[in-house]
Formats: structure tokens, C-alpha cells, sequence
């Protein structure tokens, strides 16, 4: 069955903040992911897949189970450079970015791999079985309401997601490998929280609420009708749009090494975190590199202050030190006169 | 297997004094016995921990993922040659790769208590035993251990924190030149790794080479008798538990002498050690400022004790006589001084005492003490308020201004602390939060303050370890415990053309453990009668503040509420806290008191989630002041109705708390036994608190009452 070709990404309606945090982390893999908070029915997935969608071919080495880049020496599975030193022939191919979901029903041991046990019976071999972890590698792992997950599957989730390594001690297999992956986490905060330690690990957070606007509903609905009924239109009206936007992303990639910051913005990041009063340093740096990924994306070579407020926007709002009761506001004109 | 990833230099952190001082007197002298690492998240922790494995010439590194299991920890039968040549040989788990290497255990706190116990054994015998799977033996396990957590996030067990024989506090940089450097270092590393480590290979291998002298000349550092003395001293006046805590701090003196090239250990090489060595042996490291007054008198009088009895037994370190003699003169004068201090008619402000004191500190401290207590003061702020006049002794001049106000400090703590009780309503969060401050350190401090995981029945949790299947039906088969059990049987037994047989004796089932957490049901009354004195607002504070224990302990809770003639269920058992709270604020009181009714729905709700989780440990938490008014079955006094479900409760064997919020004037009238609460907790078989005790201190009892 031939899949049915995704929504676009450009035709959703509203959501600004939601794209514009997907889109720089794509942009910017280090980022750190998105968090995204909010009811449901908000277009979250469709957003992230669509993106995913949005995006244009790369290059991985073919049958590698963790999607290696053969260019990106640094992060090459240990099964891949065994191949390579016994001089075997890696092909390359042509392949989307994916991705990946992580149900809440998700046990750890298929979550970060476990012992083969076919094999084991079989041949009476160890052997590593990998996990969801393993297929997120260089794709997007998508998890569907994180704050239900089981605590030592987030433990272990948010743990590779901070190094960008997977490693298992468990079962009787030693194993580890490349697990670099964007994560895009989705909560409704009115079902439980997720632990300060554990929202801290994500780069940026939004919050998310249906249009309220009839216009804006109404418009939502009549894209969605036309999709489903006359995808072809659909895709022809959108084709520039989604072109343009994957323009953008490709040259906002390339131009990200330039971008430069001065040193006023540098102090300017610094004085809003201690205005603010937030735990540790990685809300500094996290806000830092979302300032220079939207210069990025803005095509400028320079951080202005526009980047660093709106920077401060999107990864500060969960890092505000919560006071035992309070709800953690975040509130834009609190940092407007810090000069 | 390791991944090769760039390291952040150790050398190009700002900041973090103390994690770097830690660690490195860990490789110059590994029985200092380790570093626990604690502090806010983004802190640097595990940064530091990773790159200060190019410090050392011959250890590594070696990581204990969170989830490990039993058998890559300490290691099992080689399943596959077992399977080939029916060969007993032990593949060896991360005990063994650990050996003469540092083990670093990241979120510590998060660890499985089964894993911790190995850990705890191991620890102490330096030796990895291993008896199972028919194999029988033995190799050295000895490791630096090292552990970071975030203490948001629980505090380990006092056993295991006491195994690390530092422990150190990080915290985020207020200073905004500081901050802006660090957020600069961070980005170059980032987009250039090698050239931002090459930048700083210099400074890195300068220290490495330091460290690799300091490690030389270490058996050349003398410990003499004062200094063993005065170590012993000051670990007894921080009132720790235990003797690991000056061994360690003798040991961390050597490796800091040893660094700066001396063959003798200055008072100031004791004083910086100590610093980083007792703080989290100490029985209560809060600002413990009630207690203090007390006992302070019986902490003063054991140091001099201890000096005069070990002064004729001890001969291993005659040959620094000289220097003894000065030290017990020292502690002469000190004690002496001591007493002046605790009279409360010179005090800390008597200006002949300081100078004297000022003259005989510079006298004593060679100029050398200026870096000796840490730049942010925490250890001596900590020790000071359970004794604060001996320290007086050893600070500089600088520092004893601050020490000489510690009294005053006090006393606005203590002012404040009665200032607390005036809480307007319960939404006004910083006279709360910071009466809660108070309480959550002292829950921290108190040993018993992460709930012990529970092992689950069901296939929920992790699979930490495996155990024989025995007679019953298998269901959660640990398959790869199950391949090693048959393994070294495959050449014995009929395969039938399969690759493995496995019969039923193999069988191992997994073990598997759950951070579960406690379940706390409040109950609460909302009746009229709670509206007298503003009692509601206080009650509300106290449950804002049981609330935010649990949160700290990631418990769920819910709420009932009980008013005009019934009960109702506000919030079923929830991990978000901040609902509770939300529907405290909202609740209304006024009405009758139908306690039973209360406590009926307290008793479905508690039974509901025992049947649907078995592992589940609720508490329930009655407040009220026990006065029935309404009833729920009309065939009895509304009391004798409570009593017969407290009494249901009782039978059931649930863990109840009863904070009675009767009003202190009341209370003079009948004993505490004969009242309305007494009388229910005799049939609740519960614990029964006061509001006055909740302020007080109760909340710690209470909590650590959880968790039986």
C-alpha cells in the first residue's frame, strides 16, 4: 500500500511558536528539542511530521541500523567502522529524515536495545538487538505525551539525548552507539509533570492552545477539507510555499557557522537569566544557540536583540526556577528593559 | 565499547572551585574514597567528572548507566563459552573494568536500591565476589567512586552517601562576566572541539603533570598526632556520624600538602579537607537553630574529652612532639575561649576576646589562610550554628567579622521563623515557600529521605536482577539469565536439532524494581469550625507544605474534602502536584462536619487503588480537628460513626496520619489521648501531629513515618 503523502507543513494555520521551534531545530540539531505543551488536537504531530517531510534527502550508509553519515566521522557506529577496516564497500544511499515514535506503552529494554534472543537460541551467540533508540539516530524521536512515560524510560531518554550515545549495560550485552536525535516531546501539564531535572534536558519549550479566532478555525478546517479531498490541488498550491521554506532551512544550515554575536548580546543573555533567576547555565548557552540559529534563519550574520528576546521566549519559559506552588510565568515584559 | 566524543576540557571550566579541588585530590590520593557531586541542573557536574580523565595518566573512566542489571555489574557465566565448550569462564561485568579505575555514576540518587547494595558491599571490601550461575570467583574491585544528582530529585541512603568520602555542592555563576565567558567557552567548544581542547592543552597538562607529582611525592607527607588530633576534633564538633569522616579528611589534607610539595600537613590543609569531607556526615546540616541552644553546651565539653584522653595512648607520632605541644596549648586556650563565648554575659562581641583572638590568629596561620574556607562560606555556615564559638578559632580576621555576627543572623532567622505564622491566605507563596525552605532541608538532611523502591509485582519497572522460576507459572522470563543457566548444560542434554535446550530448571524470571513513591490521600475538613482564628489558612500552609514534600519525593496525592453533610473527592491520585494546590485554594470552608462520610470516601479511594496496585504504598492524611457534627448513616452519634470507619481503616492496617488542627487553648482542658483525634487515632492505630508540631518539626517525623 503506497503511504498517503503527508500534510504540508507551510499550510498549517497559527502555531508560530511550534514551527518556529521545529524549525530551528532542524536547522540547529543541537539545540536540544522542543517540548511542546498544550491541549490535544493542536496539530502537534501533524507539525512534526510534516517537517520532517518538508525536508530534503540525506545521505546514510545503507543497511547501517543506527543511519550513519559516512561523512560525519565523529559519529559512526563501531559496526560501520569495523566494516570499513576490514575493507568492505559501504554504499551510500538516498534517504528522508524519519520520525520516530516512542509510544508511552514503551519498555526500556526495547527502547534502548537489548540481548538477541532469536540469535541467542539460535546460534548461541551474543548479539545486540537495538531499539528505538538506535532508528532515532539522525531523525526526529517523537514522544507522545512524555510526562506518562515510565521515570527510568525518561531517565534513560533524556540521558542519551544530552550525550548522544546510547549506551546498555543490561542482560548480559555490553553495547554502545550513536543516538543523536532531535527530541520533540509533547505534554498536557494537567496530567502530571515531568521532572525539573528531566524538562531542564529539553532545549526549548512552547506552549501550544487551539485557534480561537472563527476565522482562523474556519480556515483550518477548509485547509484539512482540501487535503482530503483534493490532495493534488492541495500539493500544487503549497509545492511553492514548501519550496521556499526548504530554501530558507538549507541556506540558514550553511549560514550558521557565520553568524557572529557581540559581545552586549552575550551579556544581554547573561543578565536576563539572573534576572530571572534560573537554575545552572544550560538555559544561557540554550538560549545563546536558539539566538544565532534564528539570525540564521532570519538571513543575518549578526545576533540582534530581536533573536536574543525571542531566544528567550522559547527556552526559558520551563527553566524559570519554580517556586514550590508557583506556576513558572514567563512574561516577555519582564525582560523587555533589560538593556 | 566506548564512542569517541569530544571531552570539555576540565582545565577551561569556570568556576566550580570545590567539584575541581575534589576531584583532583582524588587522583593525587585515591583514599580520599571518592566525590558525590550534587547541585542545580546545568551545573557543570558530569562535564567535569568526564574530563578529568586526560588528568590522569592511568585510570579511565568508567560509566555506570542508570539502567544497568545485576549481571553486567558484577558479571556472569561467559554464556557463549558456555554454550561451545561447556566452560565455566565469568564474563566480567563493569566491577571488573572499574578496578583501578573511577567509577562515575551520573543521577546517582536515581539508582536501583538492588544495584546501590552491590555497590555498598563492593565499596567496602575493595573485592567484586561472585558465587552464581556456578561460577565461583573473586577479583579486586577498587575504584574512585564518583556520583553526581540533582537533590530535587531524592538523597541517597545515609549508608551509601557515607561511602563517598567527599561530597560538594555546585552552583550556577551570578556573576555576569562569568556567565558570559562560560556561555563563549561552551559555543567555541561546540564548533570547534578539537581546536577549543587544543587551546587549552597547555594549562591541562600542567595540572595532569601537578597531579602526576603530587601522586609521587604523597608517601613522603607526614601525618603527625596534631594532625590527627586536630581532625578528630573538628569532625567531632561538626557532630558527625561515624569515623570515616576524619580518616577522610586526613586523607584529603595528605593529597592537598602533597600538591603543594610540603611534607607536613598545615591546621589550614585540615580546615579545606574538612570542608568538603564533613558536611554531609554531619547529623543534621541544616540551620538547625532551636536544637542548637540545647545541646550546644554537651558538643562543647566532648572535644575536650576526647584530647585529653588520647594524649598519653598515642606514640606512632613522637617524633612531632614539638608541634603537639604547641597544638594542646592551642586547644587549651580554644576551650577556654569556648566557655567565655557560651556565657552569654561577654558573648561573641566581647572586643577583648576578639582582638585577643585576632592576635593568636595571626600568630597560628602563617599568613596561609586565605583560601582555606570556601569562597561562598557554606561549610562553615553549616558548622557554625551547631557550634559556632569553637570556629571562631581557625578563621581569619576577614572571615571571624562574619563569624562574630552569626549569632545575630540567628536571631533574625529566628524572628522571621515566628514572623512565618502570620500567613494571610495560602496563595501568598513566599511566606510559604520559605517556611517550606526550612522543612525541605531538614527532610533532606535526614537520611531517610528518598522512599525505598519497591520491587513490583507485576511486569512493571525495571528489570534490575533475575531469580529462580521455581514451581509457578513463568511470565516474565528472564531470557538472557535463562540461556546462562542452560549454557553450560547444552553438550550434556538432547537438543533435538535445536541450537539450545532449555528445560525447566533453567528458568529465571526477571526481579524487577519501581520508583513507585508513596501515595498520599488528604483529607480534609472544610467545615465551619476550621474557620475560627484563620485555622483554614494555616491548615492550608501546613498541607501546601506536606504537598511540597511530596513533590520532592515524586509521591502522588490526592484530596478529599469534607463539608455540609458530605464528602467529595477533589483530585484522584495524581503525579502534578500543582493541581492539589490549586484545588486547596479554591476550597471553601463553612458548614457542618460529616467526618465519617470523609472517611469512608477515604478508605474507597485508598482500597480502589490497592486492588489496581497491589505495590502501591498510600498514606492517608487526616486534618481536622475530630469534631463530628453531621452524620452519614444516621444510626449513631456523628463521632461514633468515624470511629467505626477509623476503625475499618485500623483493621486494614493503612498508614494514616492525623493532624489535629484543635486550637492550643482547647487542648489545656482534656489530654491529648482523651481527645477527639486521640480517640480516632487509637482506632486509625496512626501517628498523631499537632499543627504546633507540623510547624515545628513534625513534618520530617511525619514523613519519615511514610515510609515504614
Amino acid at each position: 500500500m503506497e503511504q498517503k503523502k503527508g500534510y504540508c507543513f507551510t499550510a498549517i494555520v497559527g502555531q508560530e511558536d511550534m514551527k518556529t521551534a521545529l524549525i530551528l531545530n532542524v536547522i540547529n540539531p543541537r539545540l536540544g528539542g522542543v517540548l511542546i505543551q498544550g491541549e490535544k488536537g493542536t496539530a502537534k504531530s501533524t507539525a512534526v511530521r510534516a517537517l520532517a517531510e518538508l525536508l530534503p534527502l540525506r545521505n546514510q550508509v545503507k543497511g547501517c541500523r543506527f543511519n550513519c553519515d559516512w561523512e560525519d566521522k565523529a559519529h559512526i557506529c563501531e559496526e560501520c567502522l569495523t566494516k570499513q577496516r576490514r575493507g568492505e564497500k559501504l554504499a551510500t544511499i538516498q534517504a528522508p529524515m524519519q520520525v520516530i515514535d516512542l509510544p508511552v506503552s514503551a519498555t526500556e529494554d526495547r527502547v534502548v536495545g537489548t540481548l538477541d534472543i532469536e540469535h541467542a537460541i539460535k546460534t548461541g551467540e551474543k548479539k545486540f538487538e537495538s531499539g528505538i533508540l538506535a532508528r532515532a539516530n539522525r531523525n526526529i524521536l517523537y514522544v507522545d505525551e512524555v510526562n506518562l512515560l515510565d521515570d527510568h524510560v525518561v531517565d534513560v531518554l533524556l540521558d542519551s539525548a544530552a550525550m548522544g550515545v546510547n549506551t546498555v549495560e543490561r542482560e548480559g550485552v555490553s553495547f554502545s552507539h550513536p543516538a543523536d536525535f532531535i527530541l520533540v516531546g509533547t505534554m498536557n501539564p494537567e496530567e502530571g509533570d515531568l521532572r525539573p531535572q528531566l524538562i531542564d534536558r529539553f532545549g526549548l519549550s512552547v506552549k501550544v492552545i487551539g485557534e480561537r479566532g472563527v476565522e482562523s478555525r474556519v480556515k483550518v478546517l477548509q485547509e484539512r477539507l482540501k487535503y482530503e479531498e483534493h490532495p493534488e490541488e492541495f500539493f500544487q498550491e503549497y509545492e511553492p510555499l514548501q519550496q521556499d521554506l526548504r530554501e530558507r532551512i538549507l541556506q540558514a544550515k550553511a549560514r550558521l557557522k557565520e553568524v557572529s554575536y557581540s559581545q552586549e548580546m552575550l551579556e544581554l543573555i547573561a543578565k536576563i537569566c539572573i534576572k530571572l533567576d534560573v537554575d545552572g547555565h544550560r538555559a544561557d548557552i540554550v538560549m545563546l544557540k536558539t539566538a544565532i540559529t534564528l539570525a540564521a534563519y532570519n538571513e543575518r550574520s549578526q545576533v540582534e536583540r530581536e533573536d536574543v528576546l525571542t531566544a528567550a521566549q522559547l527556552a526559558l519559559p520551563h527553566r524559570m526556577r519554580k517556586k514550590p506552588f508557583e506556576e513558572a510565568s514567563f512574561d516577555l515584559s519582564m525582560i523587555k528593559e533589560i538593556q | 565499547m566506548s564512542m569517541r566524543k569530544a571531552v570539555f576540557p576540565f582545565t577551561a571550566v569556570l568556576g566550580q572551585d570545590n567539584i575541581k579541588k575534589a576531584l583532583i585530590w582524588n587522583l593525587v590520593n585515591p583514599a580520599v574514597g571518592g566525590v558525590l557531586i550534587a547541585g542545580e541542573k546545568g551545573t557543570a557536574k558530569s562535564t567535569l567528572v568526564r574530563g578529568m580523565a586526560v588528568l590522569s595518566q592511568e585510570r579511565k573512566i568508567v560509566e555506570l548507566p542508570l539502567n544497568v542489571t545485576e549481571d553486567r555489574l558484577v558479571g556472569a557465566i561467559d554464556f557463549q563459552r558456555a554454550m561451545q565448550g561447556g566452560e565455566n569462564v565469568l564474563d566480567p561485568g563493569i566491577l571488573k573494568e572499574a578496578d583501578g579505575n573511577i567509577l562515575y555514576v551520573d543521577e546517582v540518587n536515581l539508582l536501583s536500591d538492588y544495584i546501590v547494595d552491590v555497590l555498598l558491599e563492593t565499596t567496602g571490601t575493595k573485592l567484586n565476589i561472585v558465587e552464581r550461575e556456578g561460577i565461583s570467583c573473586s577479583h579486586s574491585s577498587d575504584f574512585i567512586l564518583i556520583g553526581s544528582m540533582n537533590q530535587e530529585e531524592g538523597q541517597l541512603r545515609s549508608q551509601f552517601l557515607d561511602r563517598f568520602g567527599l561530597y560538594v555542592e555546585a552552583e550556577g555563576e551570578k556573576d555576569l562576566a562569568l556567565r558570559v565567558e562560560i556561555m563563549e567557552r561552551r559555543l567555541d567548544f561546540e564548533q570547534a572541539p578539537l581546536r577549543f581542547i587544543q587551546r587549552y592543552q597547555e594549562e591541562t597538562q600542567e595540572l595532569s603533570e601537578k597531579i602526576r607529582k603530587a601522586r609521587l611525592f604523597l608517601p613522603e607527607v607526614e601525618v603527625s598526632r596534631d594532625n590527627l588530633m586536630f581532625a578528630a576534633y573538628l569532625s567531632s564538633q561538626s557532630n558527625c556520624v561515624g569515623h570515616r569522616g576524619e580518616l577522610v579528611v586526613i586523607e584529603a589534607a595528605r593529597a592537598i600538602a602533597s600538591l603543594d610539595g610540603r611534607t607536613k600537613i598545615e591546621p589550614e590543609d585540615i580546615l579545606e579537607a574538612a570542608a568538603l569531607a564533613l558536611v554531609h556526615r554531619m547529623k543534621e546540616f541544616s540551620l538547625d537553630l532551636d536544637g542548637q541552644s540545647e545541646n550546644s553546651e554537651n558538643q562543647t565539653e566532648e572535644p575536650e574529652q576526647t584530647f585529653s584522653n588520647q594524649e598519653p595512648d598515642n606514640s606512632e607520632t613522637e617524633n612531632d612532639a614539638g608541634q603537639e605541644a604547641d597544638i594542646t596549648e592551642k586547644v587549651s586556650e580554644s576551650s577556654d575561649k569556648d566557655k567565655k563565648n557560651r556565657n552569654p554575659d561577654d558573648g561573641d562581641k566581647n572586643p577583648e576576646a576578639e582582638d585577643e583572638k585576632k592576635k593568636q590568629q595571626k600568630k597560628e596561620n602563617h599568613g596561609k589562610n586565605q583560601n582555606f574556607r570556601n569562597p561562598d562560606g557554606s561549610f562553615a555556615a553549616r558548622l557554625m550554628p551547631l557550634d559556632g564559638s569553637n570556629q571562631n578559632q581557625i578563621v581569619s580576621d576577614q572571615n571571624w567579622e562574619e563569624t562574630a555576627d552569626f549569632p545575630t543572623d540567628s536571631g533574625e532567622a529566628q524572628e522571621s521563623r515566628i514572623g512565618r505564622d502570620e500567613i494571610e491566605a495560602p496563595g501568598e507563596i513566599f511566606q510559604i515557600s520559605k517556611w517550606q525552605e526550612g522543612i525541605y532541608k531538614k527532610a533532606l538532611s535526614r537520611s531517610s529521605g528518598r522512599r525505598r523502591n519497591s520491587i513490583s509485582s507485576n511486569q512493571q519497572g525495571r528489570y534490575v536482577r533475575y531469580r529462580l522460576a521455581g514451581e509457578e507459572k513463568v511470565t516474565d522470563l528472564a531470557f538472557d539469565a535463562t540461556l546462562r543457566a542452560a549454557a553450560p548444560f547444552q553438550h550434556l542434554r538432547d537438543k533435538q536439532n535445536r541450537a539450545i535446550a532449555v528445560e525447566k530448571d533453567d528458568m529465571r524470571v526477571k526481579i524487577r524494581e519501581k520508583r513507585s513513591g508513596g501515595c498520599i490521600l488528604f483529607v480534609v475538613d472544610a467545615s465551619s469550625s476550621m474557620n475560627a482564628n484563620r485555622r483554614m489558612q494555616e491548615v492550608k500552609a501546613a498541607i501546601l507544605s506536606l504537598l511540597n514534600v511530596s513533590y520532592q519525593k515524586r509521591d502522588r496525592v490526592g484530596m478529599i474534602a469534607f463539608r455540609k453533610g458530605k464528602a467529595e473527592l477533589l483530585l484522584g491520585f495524581t503525579g502534578s502536584v500543582e493541581l492539589a494546590q490549586k484545588e486547596l485554594e479554591e476550597l471553601p470552608t463553612g458548614g457542618t462536619t460529616p467526618l465519617a462520610a470523609g472517611l469512608d470516601l477515604a478508605y474507597e479511594v485508598t482500597m480502589t487503588l490497592l486492588t489496581r496496585e497491589p505495590d502501591a504504598r498510600p498514606t492517608i492524611v487526616l486534618v481536622s480537628d475530630g469534631k463530628a457534627t453531621s452524620r452519614k448513616w444516621n444510626n449513631d452519634t456523628p463521632f461514633d460513626e468515624a470511629l467505626e470507619v477509623a476503625e475499618k481503616i485500623g483493621k486494614q492496617g493503612l498508614n494514616t496520619i492525623i493532624l489535629d488542627t484543635t486550637e492550643k487553648s482547647e487542648k489545656t482542658v482534656k489530654p491529648a489521648k482523651a481527645s477527639y483525634c486521640g480517640r480516632l487515632n487509637e482506632k486509625l492505630h496512626g501517628t498523631l501531629l499537632t499543627m504546633e508540631e507540623i510547624r515545628a518539626e513534625g513534618i520530617v517525623e511525619a514523613v519519615a513515618r511514610y515510609q515504614k
